[in-house]
Formats: C-alpha cells, structure tokens, sequence
C-alpha cells in the first residue's frame, strides 16, 4: 500500500508568505508527509535563521529581503525552485542522524536530475568552484554532503527541527543568481527546463523511490490563516534584523 | 547506561535536582543527531533571559548546527535563574561532557518532584531511543 503524501505547488508566493507556509507546515497536525514546490515574486534573498545580516551586502534592486526559520547561509531566490518536505522526525526520510537524513533527500534529488542529463554527487573531498570562504551565502560555502555537479553546488539544504516534527528546505538552481557565482545550474544541461517541469520529475522520483502516491491538495484552512498571519513577520526589520 | 540521576524527554532534553533547582541540558543522543560527532558542526546556541517563565514542554532556546535548527524545550515548569554563558561561546563542550559541563539552564521548578509521567528515567529513554531508531 503506497504510503500518502500531500504535494503542493505554491508557485510565485510573496517571500514573508512563503516562509510563513513552511512554519505552518511544520506546525501541522496532518499525519501525511508533505511535499511543497515554490518559487518566489517578488524575487527574495532569505537569511538564515541565525546569520548575522550585515554579513550580506547591498541587495540587487528589486530584490526582497526575508529570514528564514531553518539555518545556514543566505540564499537568493530568483531562478530556482525551491521545495520544502514536512514530515515527523520518526519518518523513514529524517529518521537518525540529520546528516543521514540529508543523504537520502539528495540522494533522491540526484536521480531526478538525471532526467535532464546533470549527474549530481555529493561533493565528498572535492573543492568546488562555488566556494567562496568570505561570501554570507549559502552556495558559497559547501560540506562534504552537499549535492554538486560541473564542479559546483547546485542544491542548497536547511532544516528546522521542532516538537518530534522536521521541515527541510531545499533550494534547487536552475541558472546561478546575480549574488551566487559560480553556482551549478540545471540550466546548463537542460536549458529550456522550467520550475514545475522540475517539480514534477522530483515527484516522480518520490513516488518511485519511496512507494508514496501523492495527493495533489491546496494548504489547509488552519495552514493558510497561520501563513497570512505570520507572514509579515518574516520580512519585519525586527526579525530579519534580530542579528 | 546514561546518568540515572535525571530524568529525559523524549525530545532529548534532561533535568536534573540541584539543591532547590533544577539543571537542563540536551542528551549525547540529541548531540550526535545534530552534529554526526563533529563537535565543530555546532554553530549557535540562544538561552533565554534569566527570570524567563516556563512551561513545561515550552521552547526556551534554539541550537543550531551546521544542518539544522533544533528547539529546546523545557522538561519541567519554572523560572529561569541562570544560563551557562560558557555554552554559548563554546558549543564543543555539549559534546564533550553534555552531563554535567555541558548543562544549559537552570530553573527554580514550580514543584520540584520530577515525578511528571511524560518524564522517562534512564532505562525508558534509553528503550524509546532504540524504538525511534527501527
């Protein structure tokens, strides 16, 4: 019996929207594993929960600027897609160490990009062209976990762990941001890939892998009221400016 | 066998009587789930205020490793009455002596018997570790 899982597609969400969704998701009381596809309008830089903003310097016009409620660097969110999974930590999927828990989401992410000719890998001892020691974002600092492919990261990855609940955040780059040189692009191989092409390959390869039979589903009620409430918060000079 | 002299939470917090207070830290178990035993994976931790009240089950402070963030949640009702500042700047110890050195809060509990059901001695929390894992 393959096991149910929600999908949602949130495509163009407002950046403080976005993250307020996830921490909904993190919070729900759904006993489903949930997987979310987003992109972002306006585009949007978002922190991490604990980095220092000063760190970053001045933003590209245009662009919003958010701090998230998992770690790591700061990540713009232009040509990307970005996913996030809820779940219980007792999930066969986060079960364990978190870097384990990492291993198996990159590990599924790398088979479906596949489908566009990128053979990903963790980088293991590797240097990448992508690191850049000084820089405040995320796809310039790199561990030995982190998925690359043409000498470079590619997947950005965050978790935020919470009352026996795991929400990770994935940022997945189709072509590399005004802020992020040197970052691997899905592009590159497949250049006419769009975001929901890619989301519908990583489904598939869920479904594949796991044996999980996704239910298409819009956010609950309880998910939407706490996303629009919480929502402002997450661009509020007091919390992207709490460090 | 962890410490028998405290109780554990099942997520992965400890507390401890001292004297008319309690100590509060986090497990080897929670550690290792955090940082795979590389103690440089921890990057931050955020205490809360002295005089903070608490409920039992509520987040009183976040860690965060190179991966992940993590709540910390209060085993036991009380109020806050001294943080362990060396555990901020030095993130190693929890992994090094997560028992004793590596305690972060202390709280004047509301009623001081750690006799609450949800809080597992040494051997429960040892077998609901094991069950988590299979």
């Amino acid at each position: 019996m393959p096991e149910p899982w929600r999908l949602l597609h949130t495509f163009d969400g407002e950046p403080g929207w976005n993250m307020a969704l996830d921490e909904a998701l993190l919070a729900s009381s759904d006993p489903r594993p949930t997987l979310r596809f987003y992109t972002w309008r306006p585009h949007a830089i978002s922190l991490g929960y604990f980095q220092r903003w000063r760190e970053l310097g001045p933003l590209p016009e245009g662009l919003v600027l958010v701090r998230r409620f998992s770690g790591g660097g700061a990540i713009e969110h232009s040509d990307e897609l970005t996913f996030s999974i809820a779940a219980a930590d007792t999930h066969t999927l986060f079960r364990g160490e978190v870097l384990r828990s990492y291993e198996r989401v990159h590990a599924l992410l790398a088979r479906a990009f596949e489908a566009f000719g990128v053979r990903a890998a963790p980088r293991a001892a590797a240097t990448l062209r992508s690191d850049h020691p000084t820089s405040a974002m995320c796809f310039h600092r790199s561990t030995a976990f982190d998925l690359a492919w043409d000498g470079a990261k590619g997947v950005g990855s965050a978790q935020r762990r919470s009352k026996g609940r795991v929400l990770h955040h994935g940022s997945i780059k189709l072509a590399a941001g005004a802020l992020e040189a040197d970052v691997a692009g899905l592009r590159a191989h497949a250049p006419a890939l769009e975001a929901a092409a890619l989301a519908r390959a990583i489904a598939d390869e869920f479904a594949r892998s796991l044996g999980c039979r996704f239910e298409r589903e819009e956010p609950t009620a309880a998910e939407q009221t706490l996303a629009a409430t919480r929502a402002a918060s997450y661009r509020s000079p007091e919390f992207v400016r709490r460090r | 066998m962890r410490p028998n002299d405290r109780k554990y939470t099942k997520t992965h917090e400890w507390v401890k009587l001292s004297g008319e207070e309690v100590l509060v830290g986090i497990t080897d178990f929670a550690v290792q789930e955090l940082c795979s035993g590389n103690e440089g994976d921890l990057v931050y931790c955020d205490l809360p205020e002295p005089g903070r009240a608490l409920e039992a089950g509520e987040t009183f402070g976040e860690i965060e490793s190179v991966k992940a963030v993590a709540d910390l949640n209060a085993p036991v009702a009380g109020t806050v009455s001294e943080i362990n500042v060396n555990v901020e700047e030095h993130l190693e110890v929890l992994s090094r002596d997560p028992w004793n050195a590596g305690w972060l809060i202390k709280l004047q509990p509301r009623t001081k018997a750690l006799d609450a059901p949800e809080l597992l001695d040494a051997a429960a929390y040892e077998a609901f570790i094991t069950a988590s894992k299979h």
